[in-house]
């Protein structure tokens, strides 16, 4: 591990502990409203100050941190799940079945990602309490983050269905059911791992894009993508440059996860 | 003796037509039969549609196979797998390429096992897997069990794939170049461990290869595949004394003048300079 990947390491280590400690590290709550301070600048007692509600931003930001990133890699693992059956059924069957998912997929490919997330959440009840609001979120990006992973899996599972070891098992016996489970399955871990860990950045982005326009995580729960909307006012940027916080916090996290990236997909495929 | 294996046997595939026109084969009961051929005459081929496992290429097969009476191209495919590994079973010629990389040597062991027996039998898979380990000459040991195909040499991942062959005492083996990936001393190892089996389990066999010294010296009948076709057959003997096509003569000629070329270096009063 080089020294970059070892900071990067450090940084993401750094956010999820704050994040995950955050009622140690701030005394008030993500919903607290102090009307004696509000839109305050940053002061010991706000580190960040606070937004035009009177809400504590550094406490907003911990909790953002927290929502984003727990349930950004559980839409990963959803979607490397979707993407593993079906790229991996597709490869698998072959022949008339490869190639109607393979034009399945390539139509999903096709659609404009945004605007197919804006117009499926559109149709979702959006009156949801905030917690029901971050599972459906999430629960969406899953849904239609696995058409490219998808594509990658049943190549790789184009190359294997060849393979004398699967040769060799169905010529023992073995049920072709269990074949795809028990034999081809492990050989795929490496790309799965792969598509997992690569998703994860992006589903941070995503949620951020649909909480920027209003459609993600619903108030007063905070997420990256709802402070972000705060940056719509660009006077009171001005007047309180750290409110930026959740932008560069966001960029450093998908900045780092990127770093490690490039181990992790090496360190997994050997 | 009975027939335990017949075939009459023609395979196309979609972009090749004719891969194997009317071979007819038979084996019978705990007898060892070569099958001998030069690359492409579609010796793999055959071992792959006798097991029906050519399906999933859009390979057409027509004809029969007969397998203890019964026509395995007439099965269901549920009743074809039960033949698969319990009955038949197979040895392909790359051995470190025909184990699972992914999972570990008793892994793949206790699926063979697990194949054809269920409920309480299916945990005898290691006893049984430790007990053929013994007699293909592996270490019989739990901590070979958990290694990685990568951790084998290829003469030991050759042992372990004929183990996991004979897992269920089949009454008929095809192997297909067992011998062709290994080097000469393990190679003998192979032959002569094939040559045991067959005795102590009365197992018959099916041996390809286009190496014909190794066929000539373990089977009791040869057949001669070139371009799909089986241009000649009978027992070893006969054949080497009094070759009926000029192909099969050409080819015993090759072979013999190697062979006895380098008998010639072994003797001690040799002339040959070199």
């Amino acid at each position: 591990m080089s020294f970059k990947q070892k900071f990067a390491l450090a940084i993401l280590g750094v956010a999820v502990v704050a994040s995950l400690g955050a009622g140690y590290l701030v005394q008030s709550s993500y919903s607290e409203q102090f009307r004696d301070a509000i839109s305050a600048p940053p002061s010991a007692r706000f580190w960040l100050g606070t937004d035009e509600l009177g809400r504590d931003r550094f406490a907003r930001l911990l909790y953002g941190t927290r929502v984003s990133m727990l349930l950004a890699p559980a839409a990963a693992l959803l979607a490397t799940l979707i993407a593993g059956l079906i790229g991996g059924a597709a490869g698998y069957l072959g022949g008339r079945w490869e190639r109607m998912i393979t034009a399945g997929v390539d139509l999903f490919l096709s659609l404009p990602w945004l605007f197919l997330l804006l117009a499926v959440r559109a149709l979702l009840p959006l009156n949801t309490s905030p917690v029901m609001s971050v599972m459906i979120t999430f629960l969406l990006l899953g849904c239609l983050g696995w058409a490219g992973p998808a594509r990658i899996i049943r190549a790789g599972t184009r190359t294997l269905v060849n393979s004398d070891f699967l040769v060799q098992a169905s010529a023992s016996g073995v049920s072709r059911w269990r074949l795809f489970w028990r034999h081809l399955l492990p050989n795929l871990r490496p790309v799965l791992l792969a598509q997992f860990w690569i998703s994860i950045p992006l589903f941070i982005l995503s949620e951020a894009n649909l909480g920027l326009l209003g459609l993600g995580v619903s108030e007063p729960l905070p997420s990256w993508g709802a402070m972000l909307r705060d940056l719509e006012n660009y006077s009171a940027v001005l007047q309180n440059p750290w409110m930026l916080a959740p932008a560069v916090l966001l960029v450093a996290v998908v900045g780092c996860l990127q770093l490690l990236l490039g181990t992790e997909e090496r360190g997994v495929s050997c | 003796m009975s027939a335990l294996l017949e075939t009459r046997l023609s395979v196309d595939y979609p972009n090749k037509p004719g891969v194997l026109g009317d071979v007819r084969l038979t084996v019978s009961e705990g007898e060892m039969v070569g099958l001998v051929g030069e690359s492409g005459s579609g010796k793999s081929t055959i071992a792959l549609a006798l097991m029906r496992l050519l399906e999933h290429k859009g390979a057409a097969i027509h004809g029969e196979v007969l397998f203890n009476g019964r026509d395995l191209l007439q099965l269901r495919a549920k009743e074809m797998r039960q033949i698969r590994g319990r009955e038949i079973a197979l040895v392909l010629q790359s051995p470190l390429a025909s184990l699972n990389p992914a999972l570990r040597i008793g892994t793949q062991m206790s699926e063979a096992w697990r194949a054809h027996a269920s409920g309480a039998a299916s945990k005898h898979w290691k006893v049984q897997a430790l007990e053929l380990f013994e007699r293909v000459s592996l270490p019989a040991e739990e901590s070979f069990l958990s290694r990685y195909p990568r951790q084998l040499s290829v003469g030991q991942a050759q042992r372990v794939l004929i183990a996991m062959a004979v897992l269920h005492k089949p009454r008929l083996l095809i192997a297909d170049e067992p011998t062709s990936a290994l080097d000469a001393v393990t190679q003998s190892e192979i032959l002569e461990l094939f040559r045991r089996l067959n005795r102590e389990m009365n197992m018959a066999m099916l041996f390809i290869s286009h190496d014909l010294l190794a066929v000539a010296s373990l089977c009791s009948r040869i057949a001669i595949l070139q371009r799909g076709q089986i241009i000649e057959s009978g027992p070893t003997a006969q054949m080497f004394r009094d070759p009926r096509t000029a192909d099969t003569r050409a080819l015993l000629e090759a072979v013999l003048r190697n062979s006895s070329a380098v008998a010639e270096f072994a003797r001690p009063e040799s002339t040959v300079r070199r």
